[in-house]
């Protein structure tokens, strides 16, 4: 993840702002915004996820059926569409997450050889 | 659940309002906090607009983008004009010909009648193939028989056609053309009045009232639709009736009839004759299937019983006559005529629509050869294929739609001639109009015409840019394209041909019918209808009204010469039958032979000389053959030859022995004294006839007038007319015409056969034409540099003049041989399933094949011609 020079954060590499958001869910049913502080939280500021990706990426991961929406009541008294994961949701967020370690793993073992061994 | 505007808003208020609630609580103001939020939040618009694009289904977007395509489509064909131009209108030929035609073949062969259930209606004729009598109607005693044997028809309807002078109706006497129908007619046939009522069974029967029914065409355009017409009274003949009801729209069959009356108008139907003969036959016989009978159960019956009804009555059915009964719908009945000259049209309209691709998909070819470079640009650029088609798709899309739009106003005016030409062979055709079915079949073949037409041209392959010159933009034809371009071209030819050749079949067949010789003197002879009412006939009154016209209307300036008969040739044909058996002094037909059929005519004296029929043998009739004098007669050359030694028949006896005469009791023989010229009144092309002229005078029978006139015979139509209304002043004149023009008008389904088809195969030459020149001057173009090489090592430019001239010929050759056999081939699957299918002779096929090779020749001369005249400098230069 490349440094971004303006503010010290990180950005997304493509298609994980899709698992986090997933993953963020598990916890319980959250409005976007929720889900916006929560990875922002959880990664101790160091993703902040822009407006204008979470919001789409919320209702794409709706249509494939990975949330589900409905409406309710925020802390701020006004009312604010809470997303729950779904089962294919849970089901995909596993797929993901098994896809992300060996992703990591893969990259690790790049950056950081293990010295050759001798048979 | 898709979200619509409304809820995406509120879903970035509610998180507007959480970062603003957030902020204040973290000691912001409230204006500073709002503000903040808002540009923390980035462009609303923007994120509304991709959330809510993820909810858009996927055709909308491929729908966007061939908007986008169509608008791009339309700028570039913008700066193609001319190609442009000459697509659509090729297109528009095609498809505005066969939207017509197809409206037709559905209006005539497809669509209801109005009648009430129309599929239970049936129509039965009998007719009789051995003596070639398509219809023979029905005698009273024999619709009597099948009317009370007969269980699978519920009702029975009758129908009779009958000439009545009518007074009443429109300022002069006239004759009408009249129905005459029993009580149960328009129960069965399902039509119901506009105004008034019909004839029902009150009025059937000899002691009923008076009573007409007008029909809707003749209530229409005569009558104004004046309302006051129910309840007049009219004179039809001798009779009076009253004006009942006005009958809806509908098919007029078996005859356009202007009125239809009871039976009691008509003395002839309340006659013995009509009554009691079996053989009087002149009646029309329609049925309603009962409940739950079948078409097919109601054919089999019929025809058991009416074999079983000619069993009985052997002597009214000659058995060389063949007679038989066929039953049909009437809605099959009405279109059968048409079907094959409407499935032949619907055939060579497919054919134009077939050129017309070809020749169109030419054009694009050559197009989309001319712009492979941009194409090669753009999938350098990553369009992918689907794109690349896409492109010219929207582009083949916006051609057709405007050829199908330009084809649907084209086929408007061609509806109206077609169904003008089909009511030759189906009076339904008449009623045939332009609906939202033609938009349809317009619609359908611009579509299949696109989809067609994006797939011809090859698309550039995005790793193949060595030959593509991507550089100079110039244009390079590859063999591949090149083969393409010259099979479009030859197809083009092909189909051409078939349809030449068939145009051309028909315009010898008008040939020879115009050319023959018919034995009458044709341009100076004028027939008029002077026709005298059924019960005046043998009326001495009645014969000395046309022996004083005679005399008067001789003494009239400018007439040689007139005389009276019963037939006006052609125009008269089928009126009276296949004729009747006669036999003459000392013959015997040979065993199982019956009698000779002979033709019956009336004429006064001087009738053979007023048509320029000579005189062979004996003399003519005189003022002296009369009633009561020796009955006498005349006959033609072929009676003469054939029934005697030598042909010796003047002062022979000859005998009506037909069945038909038996109501007059036992035959007179006539002594023969005279014999004429053959001369074939029946058909336009004149074969042998027998034909047996008696006295007009002496029988009582005629109706028809002759005048030989010496200048412009139709100056003298008024003379004659004044004449005959100052001897009597009710009598109808009407149909005055030469014979020559009474022998064009009875052609004119032949001339229009050959028109239409003309028409057909001109609009494929034409198209075809353009393609061969089209593809000649595509491939010139693009060999310049190649014919610059040809000039430069020496050859001369007549041999190149001559090699293109070659490619054209060996394109229209091959096409034209394709077309033969196609055509043959076709020929042959098509007498499989319609009768009388006629290969063309020798001398069309000639012809068309000439036309198309001289056409061809024409259409390589330009670019031939600019071949040989390439400047070798500048096609060197050039690449």
């Amino acid at each position: 993840m490349s440094k971004n020079p303006d503010d010290g954060r990180l950005e997304f590499l493509q298609g994980t702002l899709e698992m986090l958001i997933l993953r963020t869910l598990q916890w319980g049913p959250q409005h976007g915004h929720g889900i916006g502080q929560a990875i922002r939280a959880h990664s101790d500021d160091l993703l902040k996820v822009e407006t204008g990706s979470l919001y789409p990426a919320l209702h794409r991961l709706e249509k494939r059926g990975w949330l589900k929406s409905g409406w309710g009541v925020s802390e701020a008294h006004q009312r604010a569409k809470y997303y729950r994961l779904t089962e294919t949701g849970k089901a995909q967020l596993s797929r993901e997450r098994d896809r992300w370690s060996q992703l990591v793993d893969a990259i690790g073992r790049v950056m950081n050889p293990a010295p050759a061994r001798e048979e | 659940m898709r979200p619509d505007q409304h809820d995406l808003d509120e879903e970035i208020r509610g998180h507007l309002a959480l970062t603003i609630k957030e902020r204040i609580e973290e000691g912001e103001d409230p204006t500073a906090a709002r503000l903040a939020a808002l540009k923390d939040f980035g462009n609303i618009t923007l994120t509304r607009d991709s959330m809510r694009s993820i909810w858009r289904p996927r055709w909308l977007d491929a729908a966007e983008a061939l908007g986008r395509d169509i608008r791009f489509a339309l700028r570039a064909l913008l700066r193609a004009r001319g190609l442009a131009a000459t697509v659509v209108v090729t297109l528009a030929l095609g498809i505005g010909a066969n939207a017509a035609i197809f409206s037709v073949v559905r209006g005539v062969l497809l669509r209801p009648l109005v009648n009430r259930d129309e599929d239970r209606l049936i129509y039965i004729r009998q007719s009789a193939p051995g003596i070639g009598a398509k219809n023979l109607t029905f005698s009273v005693p024999e619709i009597d028989d099948i009317k009370s044997r007969v269980k699978t028809v519920g009702m029975f309807g009758d129908f009779s056609t009958v000439d009545f002078t009518m007074i009443g109706l429109g300022s002069e006497p006239r004759m009408v053309k009249a129905g005459v129908v029993g009580g149960s007619f328009f129960d069965v046939m399902g039509l119901r009045p506009v105004l008034g009522r019909l004839l029902n069974a009150h009025d059937d029967g000899p002691k009923a009232a008076g009573a007409a029914v007008l029909t809707y065409r003749f209530w229409t355009t005569s009558l104004n639709s004046d309302p006051t017409v129910i309840g007049r009274t009219i004179r039809l003949g001798p009779r009076t009736a009253t004006v009942v009801g006005v009958l809806e729209r509908s098919v007029p069959y078996p005859a356009d009839t202007e009125i239809i009356a009871n039976v009691v108008t008509s003395p002839h139907h309340l006659g013995a004759t009509m009554v009691t003969s079996r053989v009087h036959r002149m009646t029309e016989l329609f049925g309603r299937l009962a409940p739950g009978a079948s078409l097919e159960a109601a054919r089999a019956e019929l025809t058991s019983v009416h074999a079983a009804m000619m069993r009985e009555h052997l002597e009214a059915y000659s058995a060389k006559a063949h007679t038989e009964l066929s039953v049909s719908t009437l809605r099959d009945q009405i279109a059968a005529p048409a079907r094959t000259i409407l499935l032949l049209l619907l055939a060579a309209a497919a054919v134009v629509f077939v050129i017309a691709c070809s020749n169109v998909a030419n054009l694009i070819l050559a197009r989309s050869v001319r712009r492979e470079g941009e194409l090669a640009v753009r999938a350098a650029l990553g369009a992918g294929s689907g794109a690349l088609r896409r492109t010219l798709l929207a582009e083949s899309l916006v051609l057709c739609g405007a050829g199908a739009v330009l084809g649907v106003v084209l086929a408007r005016p061609f509806v109206a001639l077609v169904s003008a030409y089909a009511a030759r062979f189906s009076v339904r055709a008449l009623e045939v109009s332009v609906d939202t079915s033609v938009l349809w079949v317009g619609a359908g073949l611009a579509m299949a015409a696109a989809v067609l037409l994006a797939y011809v041209p090859r698309l550039p392959s995005p790793y193949a840019s060595a030959g593509l010159g991507l550089a100079t933009g110039g244009v390079r034809i590859t063999p591949g394209t090149n083969r393409r371009l010259r099979v479009f071209a030859t197809t083009q030819i092909a189909f051409s041909f078939v349809l030449l050749a068939g145009a051309g079949m028909l315009l010898a067949t008008l040939v020879s019918l115009q050319t023959a010789r018919t034995g009458y003197d044709m341009r100076q002879v004028l027939a008029f209808d002077i026709p005298m009412s059924l019960t005046s006939l043998g009326d001495a009154k009645a014969i000395a009204f046309y022996q004083e016209a005679t005399r008067r209307i001789s003494r009239l300036p400018g007439v040689e010469d007139t005389a009276v008969g019963s037939f006006v040739p052609w125009r008269d044909a089928g009126s009276l039958g296949p004729g009747f058996q006669f036999t003459v002094e000392g013959y015997k037909p040979a065993d199982g032979e019956e009698n000779p059929r002979g033709r019956m005519r009336m004429v006064a004296p001087r009738f053979f000389a007023v048509l320029g029929v000579p005189m062979l043998a004996g003399r003519d009739f005189t003022a002296d053959d009369r009633s009561g004098s020796e009955p006498v007669t005349i006959v033609s050359q072929s009676v003469a030859q054939r029934l005697f030694a030598n042909g010796d028949a003047v002062n022979r006896h000859l005998t009506w022995t037909d069945p038909v005469f038996s109501i007059f009791g036992k035959p007179v023989p006539a002594r023969i004294v005279g014999v004429v010229a053959d001369v074939d009144d029946e058909h336009v092309v004149p074969g042998p006839a027998l034909t047996i002229y008696q006295p007009a005078w002496q029988v009582g029978v005629a109706g028809r007038l002759f005048v030989h006139a010496a200048g412009d015979p139709y100056a003298l139509v008024p003379a004659v007319t004044r004449v005959i209304r100052e001897i009597s002043a009710d009598q109808p004149v009407e149909r005055a015409a030469t014979l020559e023009d009474v022998r064009a008008e009875v052609l004119s389904p032949e001339r229009l056969n050959a028109f239409v088809f003309s028409g057909f195969a001109g609009i494929a030459l034409l198209i075809a034409v353009v393609g061969v020149a089209g593809v000649l001057a595509f491939s010139v173009s693009a060999r310049t540099r190649e014919f610059g090489v040809r000039l430069a090592v020496g050859s001369a430019p007549r041999h190149l003049l001559a090699r293109v001239l070659s490619e054209g010929l060996v394109i229209a050759g091959i096409g034209i041989a394709t077309g033969a056999a196609g055509g043959y081939a076709l020929a042959h699957v098509a007498a499989r399933f319609f009768d009388h299918v006629q290969l063309p002779g020798i001398m069309p096929v000639i012809g068309a094949a000439a036309v198309l090779i001289g056409a061809a020749a024409v259409a390589s001369l330009m670019p031939a011609a600019r071949a040989s005249r390439v400047d070798v400098l500048q096609a060197l230069r050039s690449e």
